[in-house]
């Protein structure tokens, strides 16, 4: 159920986006407890470098990132998503 | 525009900082929320806050006023600033202070 959720966000961000590179954890297992976790939705957490978010400030990049996700943050296939969204030159000053 | 969505705007019109949030800053019943609401806190200016847990119509109406699927959402001076990443990464480089300090501002004292 997980992994199958985990696959789904990287194929929906790869599928909307030039991405560069990508990091998908699941952190529900943090959230045990919570409403939203009793109701089967996950907390992830994503790390997307993309050159799609040049020139954007955070709330449109994360706006690209959640249109990506398109019906699933809606219906709480996942309930809460935590976003890095870089640009590959941050991602290299950010790693260096 | 729906009676909701109404209310809504009328919350954001008439508070130049408002937090949508799960819970009280008193008593915040998400984690996100929770750290949302401290940064603003920290930015020792005043904020309004709507508990959405109060009213099912208004946690699902948010989502569509701010075109944004989660919650908390931060409004200033009427516009969508964002939810907890974004609020705790302004936050973190001093642009959350200045922001809402100047929005009070702009607003008078802010009292």
């Amino acid at each position: 159920m997980t992994e199958e959720r985990v696959a789904m966000i990287r194929e929906r961000l790869q599928a909307a986006l030039p991405v560069e590179h990508l990091e998908v954890a699941d952190e529900s297992h943090l959230h045990a407890g919570h409403p939203g976790a009793r109701e089967g939705g996950g907390h992830f957490r994503v790390l997307v470098v993309s050159e799609a978010f040049s020139g954007r400030p955070p709330l449109q990049r994360h706006r690209l990132v959640y249109d990506a996700m398109g019906d699933a943050m809606r219906r709480d296939t996942i309930h809460a998503l935590s976003i890095r969204a870089l640009t590959p030159q941050e991602h290299e000053g950010a790693s260096a | 525009m729906d009676e909701v969505q109404e209310a809504i705007k009328k919350q954001v019109d008439s508070h130049p900082v408002i937090l949508f949030m799960k819970g009280t800053p008193q008593f915040p019943q998400c984690g996100f929320s929770m750290k949302a609401s401290q940064a603003l806190a920290g930015c020792e200016a005043d904020f309004a806050y709507v508990n959405v847990l109060e009213d099912e119509r208004i946690r699902q109406g948010i989502k569509d006023f701010g075109n944004w699927p989660t919650i908390p959402q931060l409004y200033v001076n009427g516009e969508l600033v964002g939810g907890c990443d974004i609020i705790l990464e302004m936050y973190e480089s001093g642009d959350l202070e200045q922001l809402v300090r100047n929005a009070g501002a702009a607003q008078g004292s802010g009292a």
